[in-house]
This record gives C-alpha cells, structure tokens and sequence, in this order.
C-alpha cells in the first residue's frame, strides 16, 4: 500500500500508528514536502489480519524473538507455557515486566487496545454478579463480560445483576 | 501523477522486507534438516496422528534424529500420544527449546502451550466475529513460528502432522519449498479414499510434491487368539489401484496401538513383533529409502 500527496506528487512517509480503538487501528501519513497529512483508518478485520500475518505499520526494526506472534496473541495459554530461563536473562536487563511473556508488551505494543474509556453512565456491577462472572472460565471470561456490559446497555440497565445475567445467557454460547 | 510503481516503496512498513524476514527465519532453521516429510490424510478419523507419532518412533528407533510439528493447530494430539503432554517448553534467544520423548523425538505442539484441557484456541482480538477472515491466517503464522522458532538441531527427518482437509499443505509448501514428499494416509472404505484422493490430486498435479507413499491404516483386524486376519471394514474394500502402485503399508488395526496412543507409551516398542509395529517399521523404511533415492 503506498500513498501519494497528489498536490505535490511526493510519496507520502509513514508518521505514526494509534494502538487499536474497538479494535480499529488508524496510521498516519505525512507528505515530505507540505507536511499534509492523511490518516487512514483500518477496520477491525484489517487490523486483525495484519496481527495475524505478524506484521507492523511503519515497519519493523526490532528482531523477531521465538514465537512472537504466538506468544502475544495466543488467549488461552498455560501461564508456564515459556518458563523462566529467558525471562530470567531479560529480566537482569530490566526490560521484562513479568506476565506470560516477557516480550509480550514490546510485540504487541502496536495491537494493544487503548484502555476502556469509563463511562460514568454506563451499568455497574453488583459484588453478586462480578462473582458470577469470576466463574466463568479465564478463557472467554473478557468476551462474556463484553457481551454482558453490551446487552446492559442495549437494554437500559444501570446495574448488572444476576437477573440481568440470567437475561444476558440466552445470547452466550458459554454457561455462566 | 505518478503510478504506484514510480513511489519509491509503501510509505516505509516494508511489508516485502517483513515478510522476506519470515521466510529467511524459516529457511535459516530448516537448514539443519535433511527431509522434511508432511503426513496428510484428507479425511478425519483415519488414525494420521498415531501414523505420524509410531512413524517418527520408528525412525528414531533406526538411529535417525527426528522432529514432528504437530501442524493440527486446533485439533492437537500428539504430546498427548508421544507421552509429553506435560513437557515445559524451554525458551532461548536461539528458540524455543521442543519437548522430547524417551526415545529422544521432538515434538511442538499447540497442545504444549494450551493453559487446560478444555481450552480451546482462542487468539486475541477485539471480537471473534467474523473470525474466519482471518483465523486461518493466524494458524498459518502460527505454524511458520513453530517451524522457524523451535530449536530442532540438526535432523535427519521433520515430520509435519497435518489437519484432515487439503487447505493445510499448499500452506505448508509456501513455507517449505523444499518438501521431501506427503505421506497419504487412508483406511479401507470408499468413504475415505474418495477424500483421500483429493489430497493425492492436491500435492501430486497441484503443488508438483512427490508422494511417498500411501499408507492402509486400519487394513485389517488380527485376531489376538488365533492369529485370523479378519477385514476390519465391514466390507473389507480393496485398495483403489492408484493407491496400490504406492503402498507403504498396510497397518492392522489393534486395540494395543490406540490405548498407547492414550497413556502416551511407545508401541514400537511394547510390542516389536505385533502385525502392526512390524508394518509400521516397514513404512519407515520405505520413507527412507524414497527419501534417500530423492535428489
């Protein structure tokens, strides 16, 4: 993909890449002449493919560490899956900072979601609900609670209950 | 206005150079082995990873080193039936260090970095909507890393295990340009050669990869107390013609093969003089002697 500043008829530079909102990554470019800038969105689906090929906008100068991709990406990994002895050797030079891989916030620093905006007028969760949710499985437990949140706001609820989970179940594969 | 081919390159992502980079690793790494050998199928349920783990046994046991990449990414099997399930993959600069049976095979898995039993893959996105646009993608990349990524040494033979279907090994040819050959996996029902010739069509007029062999899993049933070979099948269907002109073997079914499957124990091993094991050291040497006559 290449861009064109079509008053200057200069190739656009590479200037920067927003981590995902929603899972929508934008990139912006800047022509070297008039410093015009274009920004140009990619939908979740794009972002998610270029995730999966393990490639990064605005190019890639770090070296490639064993099973990136995997690594990073890769939800339902046991914890001990990549043991100490490499952390153990990044961790004397500072750089790890502890979780599944010590690489994990270099890899996918570009494909990390910016953090949730909290939005005061959204629904809460009661201490009977959120002990609920604790019991659903690791794995899809950021997907139930997404979808739970969403049909909480779809449906007007300020609080989400046990009742409003129960109401919330039927649109799940997983039992909760 | 200039054309797309006039601009100089893609606004610096260097997508090519990132790309060239993956296919360097991976030719980097297979450059200590000597064959690398994928096992395909076609049709599910045909006994293909119990091939693979009693073949890459069998080649061991004749003095071979061996690596298998357990290329069923969500379907994995093989740590379980090569007895490494609970193997902790070490981890390097150099790589990733495999998990390594008793008898010294290595083995990468999906199934080594899976937190439970009943996790299934789930790669990280916003949502899993709509996944199949780019799942199969995240597969792909997946099984790129763990043929460029595992420190495998220096091999005589890599075996790839493939998923049931013909989608994986165009896939596996991109990565390896260098494919010794496939190894055709089939039982004795139409059912199974019908799907299984497609897989032959794939690799032979398609990808131009050389076929090994074909082996009959599954071809008969010996009785363990008069020693009768019975037809497992109900109709006991012959082997299609093209199929016979490259038979490796034909494996009988036993009861023994499958429960070594499930507590991970070595077949070969147990039991050198059943029917089976001495077909399954047939097959071997009959892929190392195609492989041996290959250029």
């Amino acid at each position: 993909m290449k861009f064109l500043c079509t008053d200057c008829d200069t190739a656009m530079k590479f200037k920067d890449v927003t981590r995902p909102e929603q899972g929508s990554v934008t990139a912006l470019f800047e022509c070297p002449d008039c410093f015009t800038e274009i920004a140009m969105f990619l939908n979740p689906s794009e972002t998610q493919m270029l995730k999966s090929l393990d490639l990064k906008l605005g190019g890639n100068n770090e070296a490639a560490q064993p099973m990136q991709m995997v690594r990073s990406q890769l939800e339902t990994a046991k914890t001990e899956a990549m043991p100490n002895e490499f952390s153990a050797e990044v961790s004397s030079g500072g750089t790890a900072e502890g979780g599944k891989c010590p690489f994990t916030s270099v890899i996918s620093d570009a494909f990390q979601e910016e953090p949730e905006r909290v939005e005061p007028t959204g629904p809460v969760w009661s201490a009977e609900a959120l002990e609920r949710l604790e019991r659903i499985p690791a794995f899809v437990r950021p997907m139930a609670k997404m979808g739970i949140e969403s049909f909480a706001k779809d449906n007007r609820y300020d609080e989400i209950t046990g009742e409003v989970m129960d109401a919330a179940r039927g649109n799940f594969p997983t039992q909760f | 206005m200039k054309s797309y081919k006039e601009l100089p390159s893609d606004a610096g992502s260097n997508i090519i150079g990132q790309v060239t980079a993956q296919v360097n690793r991976v030719q980097k790494r297979l450059a200590s082995v000597k064959h690398t050998v994928a096992i395909m199928s076609g049709k599910g349920g045909v006994g293909k990873s119990s091939l693979t783990a009693n073949l890459a046994a069998a080649l061991t046991l004749k003095g071979n080193t061996v690596g298998v990449v357990d290329a069923d990414i969500n379907g994995p099997t093989l740590a379980k039936m090569m007895g490494v399930r609970n193997a902790t993959l070490g981890y390097t600069p150099a790589g990733v260090k495999p998990a390594v049976t008793a008898l010294g095979t290595k083995l990468i898995s999906m199934d080594l970095l899976l937190a439970e039993d009943d996790a299934p893959v789930l790669w990280n996105a916003h949502t899993q909507k709509d996944a199949f646009t780019w799942r199969s993608t995240m597969e792909v990349s997946a099984l790129r890393e763990f043929i460029a990524d595992t420190e495998w040494g220096s091999l005589d033979y890599l075996l790839l295990d493939l998923p049931p279907g013909t989608e994986r090994l165009p896939n596996v040819v991109e990565l390896v340009p260098d494919l010794g050959g496939v190894v055709v996996v089939t039982i004795p029902s139409e059912v199974s050669q019908l799907i299984v010739k497609k897989s032959v069509t794939m690799a032979k007029d398609v990808l131009n990869i050389p076929i090994i062999g074909v082996v009959e899993n599954m071809a008969f049933y010996v009785c363990q107390h008069c020693g009768e070979e019975e037809p497992l099948f109900s109709a006991g269907e012959a082997l299609d013609t093209a199929f016979q002109q490259v038979i490796l073997g034909s494996v009988p079914f036993d009861p023994r093969l499958a429960r070594s499957g499930d507590d991970g124990t070595l077949y070969l091993d147990e039991y050198p003089d059943a029917p089976a094991s001495k077909a399954l050291m047939q097959v071997a040497e009959k892929v190392q002697a195609f492989l041996k006559k290959s250029p």
